[in-house]
């Protein structure tokens, strides 16, 4: 199948080639997805979809103009080479055009994702009971008055060809898997579930993520948080692991590093940025612990394609160095303006049918170098909270001023956990946060959130990146409980 | 596809699958749209998808299947393919067999043909007007400015049947300079029916007015808001109203129904047919219906899937695609010169998540224009800040409604809240 769309992609970009116009590129797509959803114990949804189409980019006079069609019916592609040229000519007529693309070398090549065991011949019957197990022990408590259990496999087949010569392809396996228990008790609703999302892999993935063992403890601990006193507030210290942190760092590092929200293109969606073009490798961003790592070659990253939609080979860089922010991520078409030769290969679109835009790559923070456990950052702390996953997030347009809860919580007095919590969330600025970080454990800890669904850009599109960190400590931070 | 051809493949669908219950649904959609920031276009794009989903059942079990391989030919190899689905899957409890015959849809007049049909020329235009304003003004304009038509048939093994399409024109405008900015949503049917250049002006004469912002002094004030900020607030009360998850405990609404949920004077209600266009079926093949959800402050209705409902004696429900907030009269400009004392004016919030889902209460920051009025008069506009609110305890002090606007598939009028601790 690959080799037919690598063909049907190189014919598409033989007819651009001819319809006058600067540059042009071709991508098809073949995605098969299996979504088996258990709501409380009981099949709520078995789901497969085929997807399928041919998304068209070309530039015309400094004007883009992007069609897409979905089947791959050859009348209905050459239409949709006509509309991509027709909106671009549109485009042009009225307003003087600007992209110009960082040159790159043009690529040829095909990558396969890492996949041990196809998702797709796990018999189905073998998913529904693991699943039907899961959801059966969360349900052994009658406190938990609702249960989610869900397994979503995605296998994605794409190919992409330029007017410049570049022809490469790709085949994904994504692979996630859910649990989420809902604890209600003396009219409180508490909630805790598996945190560690998506992965390019197979059915390995979920064998190494053990819903069984999440079932059990998220029964255990939605039952733990929903008895659970409410956090303390005021200033303290914060302990927090890395299924916590890839959010954070998500809002807080990942999108204002995006180089298209520091040139206003976000402006009236997703928003812009604190930082300025000439703040890379001057700005203080962190103490000076504070490594960020982008990455989008980590073998199971959810943004590791090999290419991304501009045909830019997957790299790895620091945004952030010793405390201090070194570049934004961008695409062809922001390189120069951010005052780079190159891009970093950040340009995805959702699907076929989408324009791709500036993206997150994955990143994380590097773990510390010397051997220090969670413990030993929790046995410095007098009083504090630990925070485990994801919980409530919000962050202004300039992605400064933030809120964050958390999936679990667990009060520390005088270096010890002492009982859990619940409604604790925490706010500061971004700088101020990643500045007071002053303690990282080791890459024994390590853990990654792969997310698929990071909305930006108008349409709307949902975007895939994996975040990660070691359980890493700040100092002095604002706790709040729930509302207040 | 003609309404005749999307049809045929229904009836083909339905024709030939091996399972008594069966719902089929195709789907074409269009979307056609400029993007520009910066004061440059960044996006100009026209997109087409051809969808077709099939729920298949077989009186114990179901499965869903949706591809975008559709012609009547290859009918036969997409029922293999949901069947393959469907006869994995384990006994669903809960099994419901399709809608029962003699759904009576709503007729909804939705469908702007030149709006469909409209080339280019008008979206690219209209995105450079903004821009050239923004320019002029030494500022910048960004968004969205577009259209996306589409059209649905939808059948059911139980003898339903139905079609229905839809236009909107739309237009997302923001323009800003520092930290001033402002915003408008447009969106109607049709395209001729879009001010937009009414629109660019205001955005970029509130734009100049948001400068020289003065970080928010702590104390009590009332709340003005315009409706787009409403707007942003309502759907979290409806994503709330669910009756299940209500009767599981899991949220506010929790043992509610036919109780005082908010202030006397806020009524939400849904509207297939009216100011607001919404659709003419789910996709389950239920007919749609104007549904009052809270009156004159009382939680009345939820919506209730059919099975929920069967089993908690209530009828089923869904919003249909709009919610429509009752007002009472009055600009923007009348509440603002109406409001005693010193009060909050917010055009717009961003970012709004919860908090807590069963308190139901919510986070979020303000965006496009903060303004401290005193005694009816705007003072000065205020710096962005960080609020944490619970809608329902805030629409439990209204003190005054304006005339409802159309904000996307929701009509909701200006308001006035009473004194508020920020």
């Amino acid at each position: 199948m690959i080799d037919e769309m690598r063909d049907l992609a190189d014919r598409i970009v033989g007819q651009l080639h001819h319809k006058g116009i600067d540059y042009g590129d071709a991508r098809v797509e073949y995605t098969d997805l299996e979504n088996l959803t258990f709501r409380k114990q009981r099949l709520a949804e078995a789901e497969l979809q085929a997807s399928q189409g041919v998304g068209v980019r070309v530039l015309v006079k400094g004007c883009w103009g992007f069609a897409s069609c979905s089947g791959f019916d050859s009348d209905l592609i050459e239409k949709t080479v006509d509309r991509a040229v027709s909106v671009a000519r549109a485009g042009a007529s009225v307003i003087q055009g600007s992209v110009r693309l960082s040159e790159e070398i043009p690529a040829v090549g095909h990558y396969d994702g890492p996949c041990e065991k196809n998702p797709f011949e796990i018999p189905r019957s073998e998913k529904l009971d693991l699943l039907a197990r899961a959801a059966d022990i969360m349900h052994a408590s009658p406190i938990i008055s609702m249960s989610w259990s869900n397994l979503r496999f995605e296998r994605k087949r794409s190919a992409f060809s330029s007017t410049e010569g570049t022809l490469v392809s790709s085949d994904l396996c994504f692979s996630m898997p859910l649990i989420m228990a809902y604890a209600v008790h003396n009219d409180e609703m508490q909630s805790r579930g598996f945190q560690e999302g998506a992965r390019i892999a197979g059915w390995e993935w979920i064998e190494q993520a053990d819903m069984i063992s999440w079932a059990e403890k998220s029964r255990e601990e939605a039952i733990m948080k929903v008895k659970a006193p409410e956090g303390p507030s005021g200033v303290m210290d914060l302990v927090m692991d890395g299924t916590h942190l890839s959010l954070t760092m998500h809002e807080s590092v990942g999108h204002p590093t995006e180089s298209d929200r520091v040139l206003g293109w976000e402006a009236s969606m997703a928003g812009r940025t604190f930082l300025n073009i000439d703040d890379q490798e001057k700005l203080k961003y962190g103490s000076e612990i504070v490594n960020f790592i982008a990455d989008n070659t980590m073998p199971y990253g959810v943004a590791s394609w090999g290419w991304d939609d501009d045909g830019v080979p997957g790299q790895k860089w620091y945004t952030v160095k010793d405390g201090i922010f070194q570049q934004f991520g961008s695409v062809r078409e922001t390189a120069l303006l951010v005052n780079r030769k190159h891009s970093r290969g950040c340009c995805r679109a959702m699907s076929f049918s989408s324009f791709p835009i500036n993206r997150q790559p994955n990143f994380y923070l590097e773990p510390g170098k010397e051997q220090i456990t969670p413990d030993d950052l929790i046995s410095e702390v007098d009083k504090g909270v630990y925070i485990e996953g994801r919980g409530s997030f919000s962050i202004d347009q300039r992605r400064v001023n933030f809120q964050f809860g958390g999936d679990m919580f667990w009060e520390i007095r005088n270096g010890k956990k002492v009982q859990p919590l619940k409604k604790v969330i925490y706010r500061s600025k971004t700088r101020d946060f990643w500045g007071s970080c002053d303690g990282i454990s080791d890459d024994r800890f390590f853990k990654t959130m792969g997310l698929l669904t990071c909305g930006k850009g108008e349409p709307m599109q949902a975007a895939r990146m994996t975040h990660g960190a070691s359980t890493s400590r700040f100092r002095n931070i604002e706790v709040g409980r729930g509302a207040e | 596809m003609t309404r005749e051809k999307l049809l045929n493949v229904i009836e083909a669908v339905l024709e030939k699958a091996e399972v008594p219950d069966v719902v089929a649904t195709l789907t074409e959609e269009r979307d056609a749209a400029v993007r520009f920031g910066q004061n440059r276009i960044t996006q100009n794009v026209d997109t087409f998808e051809r969808k077709l989903r099939i729920t298949l059942g077989d009186g114990e079990r179901k499965s869903v299947y949706s591809t975008h391989q559709i012609d009547i030919g290859a009918v036969p190899e997409i029922l293999d393919k949901a069947m393959s689905v469907m006869k994995t899957a384990s006994p669903d409890p809960e099994y419901m067999p399709p809608v029962p015959a003699g759904q009576v849809y709503p007729i909804v007049d939705a469908w702007d043909s030149l709006t469909a049909e409209g080339d280019p020329s008008g979206r690219t235009e209209a995105a450079a007007r903004a821009i050239v304003t923004a320019e002029r003004k030494e500022m910048e304009a960004s968004g969205l400015v577009g259209m996306t038509c589409s059209n649905t048939a939808i059948g059911t093994s139980t003898g339903n049947l139905a079609h229905h399409r839809s236009t909107v024109a739309f237009m997302r405008l923001t323009i800003d300079r520092g930290k001033a900015s402002s915003f408008r949503l447009l969106n109607a049917e049709s395209w001729k029916d879009l001010p937009v250049d009414n629109a660019i002006k205001e955005v970029a004469e509130e734009a100049e007015s948001d400068r020289n912002q003065k970080e928010l002094e702590p104390g009590e004030y009332r709340l003005i808001l315009e409706p787009q900020a409403v707007a942003d607030l309502i759907p979290f009360v409806a994503w709330s109203m669910n009756a299940r998850p209500a009767d599981e405990g899991l949220t506010v609404f929790s043992g509610r129904q036919g109780e005082s949920v908010t202030g006397g004077n806020f009524t939400l209600s849904s509207e297939v047919n009216g100011f607001l266009k919404g659709n003419s079926f789910n996709e389950e093949g239920l007919a749609s219906m104007d549904v009052v959800w809270i009156d004159r402050g009382r939680l009345v209705n939820q919506p209730c899937t059919r099975y929920w409902a069967e089993k908690s004696g209530r009828e089923p429900l869904f919003i249909p695609g709009t919610l429509a907030l009752a007002g009472d009269s009055g600009s923007i400009e009348d509440i603002i010169r109406d409001t005693p004392g010193k009060a909050l004016l917010f055009r717009r919030f961003w970012y709004i998540r919860f908090v807590d889902q069963k308190e139901l209460s919510l986070t979020g920051m303000t965006r496009d224009g903060v303004f401290l009025v005193e005694n009816g008069q705007i003072v000065h506009p205020v710096a962005d800040f960080r609020w944490n609110w619970k809608p329902l305890d805030l629409f439990s002090r209204i003190e005054k409604l304006g005339t409802p606007e159309r904000i996307w598939q929701l009509s909701v009028p200006p308001m006035v809240i009473g004194s508020t601790p920020l």
